[in-house]
């Protein structure tokens, strides 16, 4: 919160930027902690350390730094810090390891599908993109799976395994298989 | 969608060839995993500092003179070196093509030493974006950029030439006089002449041939787009320096780096944590940005960071290529000559070119056209302008079969036969006679389940859909490589396991992970090998992160063969581990160990088998210490030949647009042993994102004005979608074995090798027209339609 100054109003520091991350509010100062020309992800990556999302293009061809705005998907490689200024940012950090959408892209190895990633680069992305898909469409079809990923660009191909995934996830049923 | 079809193993096994999540699934679904992007952040290093290289702005340019004096005074600047300064004049000349990554090779044995046409940090760009003149080191990476703009450069610029054909010509700007002073890359002892395979009499037999057909097929440049960028951080304290890279090759890094700053190999720590796709990138062992790196860390003191933009990623490639070939066959379908010429676009600097263009056609000749009687072979890497091409999954062998499938296919139409039955006729191995048995499955099996019988018809003359479109079906096939017989340049594959007194396992068989699945291969042949413990994968650790100084010699993940290489070796080292611990229970037991076995957790008396103690109680009652196993052990030399691998595809094509629109592709690969059937379909799966991106619309663009390339980044660059993939239909089968406990074969990058062929025979099929180079773009089905 901005602090009472007996100062005249225009010599007053700028009030903070207050950013809801993964529960928490945050404040930042404006000058010190956050600058005008940051983006979203350099401040979640490089100053606070939510590494989970990553920054593979940054000029949001591929997706890999979704995070949810407010329960949306947003790029954060294209977003500035102080867009988020009074929002509610989720990243993956922020999500428990027996989410059903981590759970389905851990465990799809249904044949003919393949596994939902390899390297795992572009998956907190994807993941992010499928919480925000299933938020506005908790039943989504396969075309709308696929329209709704489109954004994404996993380079390893396993889109196939990622669409699986999601779909597990929204009929709230894990894939057979054995364990890891 | 046709239901899944999942495999049956030739010979059941617990954990090995399962249909299961990958070992490191729930870290990284979680995103939990830290890429070296990740581990290196200005937080964990608070004295880090970045650093950033000059790029040439001119497609072929010397540097006549440099003044770093204003960037040197802006705040932030830690220290500048140019090309000028001795620490990086006085380095040797290099080559970004030391080893293909098999195995680890000094400056002297570097495998193509022929061609160490590269500057760590030169005066000379020989393409437009080339890394030249002087890097700098600042707090941050924006000054780190402010400071280049600040340096002052006198720029000579030179005549340049893209073309490899204009290029060859006499009067053609010449890149690397020194080296090649027509640009055409001289003889060496890898690749070896321009004819560099000349079997029987091609001449001879192309005069007596029945049927003769030619084709030309165009290979460009595609890159690997791993999403993980080239990244290290290099930290160098007093007389030792420490690299954290997402480099795929440990080992190889530390020996270069060594060599490089003439550092004694226990003064270089290496470690190589998680990486985000490798495809190739890098199958190097020379990256010059860890060696200016390096000296700005011990000029500054600090560590350093040096990272790839996404515009900087596109600086690893596949080898253009263009291929022409002749065939010539009796009227039966009998190939009696082939004859392929290729000339590759080697860009500003030759690295792996003629592994591209000689080394693995070599080797497809050994494989696949063993029992053509007359091949000829020849081919000429050219010195141009452009990026300079690099290893890209599967390297040599996509830009091979583009022309190989091509000629089939209309060798098969000239012959009025199925190219299928063409195919079986010829192709086999040195090893295997006619007709071969793995090429069989593999073609029928992709026949059945794209429905060839009923799709195939004359070309052109199937049905029309919506008044403009047409529809067709094509393939194209390839040997499969590497069975382990093909590895044993790597010498030595090293792991060590030990066995704990609670019966858990530390595995150390270090590669580094860059999610082929190799690693869960390892953990699950570790488990299969062990089995006798009543033990399974949780039960094993594996190494997360390869580190010179605490691991073995790493694997390198490259040749698609580490899937199996090492689990080979775990294979027996897990008997020796079982007799140690006979050992150990005889001694307990009062038995003599032969008397012994053990299975399930327990040893007993092979005659009372109801007799004995748990493997627990062994270590309980004696001595507590953990068994620990090291082995080492060449590959496997038995000439087994390879098995066969192929793509079916279905396309459908807008004759009004120009549009192709694949519909179905089907990936068939004979495995020899299926190590992990999920990990095995995310390969065949995957390998299409980039294979029908190289055959549709990946393409690097330059403008032919200046040579400045158009298109480095990932909105014009296009990379396929989920959106924009057809159904793909994995099939894995077993029908050839190699040699050992498991017999397998590589897959990883055949998967996407036979895919551009594939589509454009399906084009073809589609539509009767033939198009020469990849990518398809509408434009081009509209030119051969004779529309445009």
């Amino acid at each position: 919160m901005p602090r009472k100054s007996g100062k005249p109003e225009r010599e007053a520091k700028k009030p903070p930027v207050r950013i809801k991350i993964n529960g928490q509010w945050h404040e930042f100062e404006p000058g010190r902690d956050i600058a005008p020309e940051m983006t979203l992800s350099f401040l979640l990556r490089e100053k606070l350390g939510y590494t989970g999302l990553k920054v593979a293009c940054d000029e949001g061809a591929c997706g890999a730094c979704t995070v949810l705005m407010d329960g949306k998907a947003v790029l954060s490689c294209m977003k500035l810090a102080v867009e988020a200024d009074g929002h509610e940012i989720l990243t993956i950090e922020g999500l428990p390891e027996d989410d059903p959408v981590i759970q389905a892209f851990a465990k799809q190895c249904e044949p003919g599908y393949g596994t939902a990633l390899q390297c795992g680069f572009c998956t907190p992305g994807f993941v992010m993109t499928a919480k925000a898909l299933l938020n506005e469409n908790p039943k989504p079809t396969a075309g709308e799976i696929k329209e709704g990923l489109s954004g994404n660009i996993c380079r390893c191909g396993c889109y196939s395994g990622i669409a699986r995934a999601v779909l597990h996830a929204s009929e709230g049923s894990a894939p057979k298989g054995g364990k890891p | 969608m046709t239901p899944p079809r999942p495999y049956t193993p030739r010979v059941a096994r617990k954990f090995i060839g399962g249909y299961r999540p990958r070992i490191d699934a729930l870290e990284k679904a979680a995103g939990k995993v830290e890429f070296v992007d990740d581990l290196t952040l200005k937080s964990r290093f608070p004295g880090m500092l970045y650093a950033k290289v000059m790029r040439s702005p001119y497609a072929h340019a010397r540097i006549k003179s440099i003044d770093a004096s204003e960037a040197e005074k802006l705040p932030g600047v830690k220290a500048v070196i140019t090309c000028k300064d001795p620490e990086v004049s006085s380095l040797k000349p290099t080559s970004a093509g030391w080893t293909d990554g098999v195995d680890t090779v000094s400056y002297e044995r570097m495998m193509w030493g022929h061609f160490r046409d590269r500057r760590v940090l030169g005066d000379h760009a020989c393409w437009a974006t080339d890394e030249v003149g002087a890097v700098v080191a600042a707090e941050s990476e924006q000054t780190a950029e402010e400071a280049l703009r600040l340096i002052k450069v006198e720029w000579e610029v030179l005549p340049f030439v893209l073309d490899p054909l204009e290029a060859m010509k006499p009067g053609a700007p010449v890149i690397h006089p020194e080296i090649a002073p027509r640009n055409i890359l001289p003889k060496d002892v890898v690749g070896g002449a321009d004819v560099f395979v000349d079997k029987g009499d091609t001449d001879k037999a192309f005069a007596r041939a029945e049927v003769v057909v030619e084709a030309k097929a165009v290979h460009h440049n595609a890159t690997q787009a791993s999403l993980d960028n080239w990244c290290c951080l290099v930290d160098w304290k007093s007389d030792k320096l420490t690299v954290m890279s997402n480099s795929f090759e440990a080992d190889q890094s530390r020996m270069h780096i060594s060599q490089m700053l003439g550092l004694p190999i226990n003064k270089v720590r290496v470690i190589s944590s998680y990486v985000g796709g490798q495809f190739g990138r890098g199958d190097t062992g020379d990256q010059p940005f860890f060696l200016f790196t390096a000296l700005l860390s011990k000029k500054t003191g600090r560590p350093v960071k040096f990272r790839h933009t996404r515009r900087e990623s596109f600086h690893d490639s596949r080898q253009p290529a263009i291929y022409t070939a002749k065939v010539g066959a009796k009227k039966d379908g009998t190939i009696t000559s082939m004859y392929f010429k290729s000339i590759g676009n080697s860009g500003a600097y030759a690295d792996h070119t003629m592994f591209a263009l000689k080394f693995a056609p070599t080797e497809i000749t050994e494989a696949a056209l063993a029992h053509i009687p007359n091949v000829r072979m020849e081919s000429y890497g050219v010195y141009t302008n452009k990026l300079p091409a690099c290893m890209m999954r599967g390297v040599g062998n996509s830009q091979f079969n583009l022309i190989f499938g091509q000629v089939v296919d209309m060798l098969a139409e000239k012959l009025g036969m199925d190219p299928i039955d063409l195919a079986l006729k010829n192709f086999g191995h040195e090893w295997g006679g006619l007709p071969d048995k793995s090429l069989s499955a593999v073609l029928r099996e992709g026949a059945e389940r794209i429905g060839w019988r009923a799709k195939r018809h004359k070309p052109g003359a199937g049905p029309v859909y919506d008044r403009v479109k047409k529809r067709g079906v094509g393939f194209s096939f390839h040997p499969a490589w590497h069975a382990e017989w093909q590895e044993a340049r790597r010498g030595e594959i090293r792991i060590r396991i030990t066995l704990n007194p609670d019966c858990s396992v530390v595995l150390d068989a270090p590669t580094v992970e860059t999610g082929t699945g190799s690693n869960t291969c390892n953990v699950l042949g570790c488990a299969e090998a062990l089995g006798f413990l009543g033990i399974g994968p949780g039960d094993i650790v594996w190494p997360h992160t390869v580190d010179t100084e605490t691991s073995l010699k790493d694997c390198v993940q490259t040749d698609s063969a580490v899937s199996y290489l090492q689990s080979e070796v775990v294979a027996r080292a897990a008997r020796e581990v079982k007799k140690r611990i006979l050992e150990k229970a005889a001694r307990l037991m009062k038995a003599a160990p032969e008397d012994l076995d053990a299975a399930d957790g327990r040893v007993y008396r092979k005659a009372a088998p109801g007799k004995g103690m748990t493997v627990r109680d062994v270590f309980r009652l004696g001595d507590m210490l953990p068994i620990v196993v090291e082995m080492g052990r060449p590959p496997n030399s038995e000439k087994t030949g390879v098995p066969y691998i192929a793509n079916f595809a279905e396309v459908e094509v807008d004759t009004g647009t120009g549009r192709v629109q694949v519909l179905k592709l089907v990936v068939l690969n004979d495995c020899g042993t299926v190590m992990y059937a999920s990990g095995a379909e995310a390969q065949q799966i995957g390998g299409q994102v980039m294979g029908l991106g190289e055959a549709l619309t990946e393409e690097i663009i330059y403008d032919e004005a200046t040579g400045v390339p158009l298109n480095f980044n990932w909105i014009d660059y296009k990379i396929a979608t989920m959106a924009d993939m057809p159904e793909i239909e994995p099939a894995l089968l077993e029908v050839w074995r190699g040699a050992g406990e498991y017999g397998a074969c590589g897959i990883g990058e055949g998967t996407l090798t036979c895919t551009p062929r594939a589509v454009l025979n399906a084009v073809y099929n589609a539509i009767g027209a033939r198009i020469d180079d990849i990518p398809v773009k509408p434009e081009k089905v509209l030119r051969a339609l004779g529309k445009v």
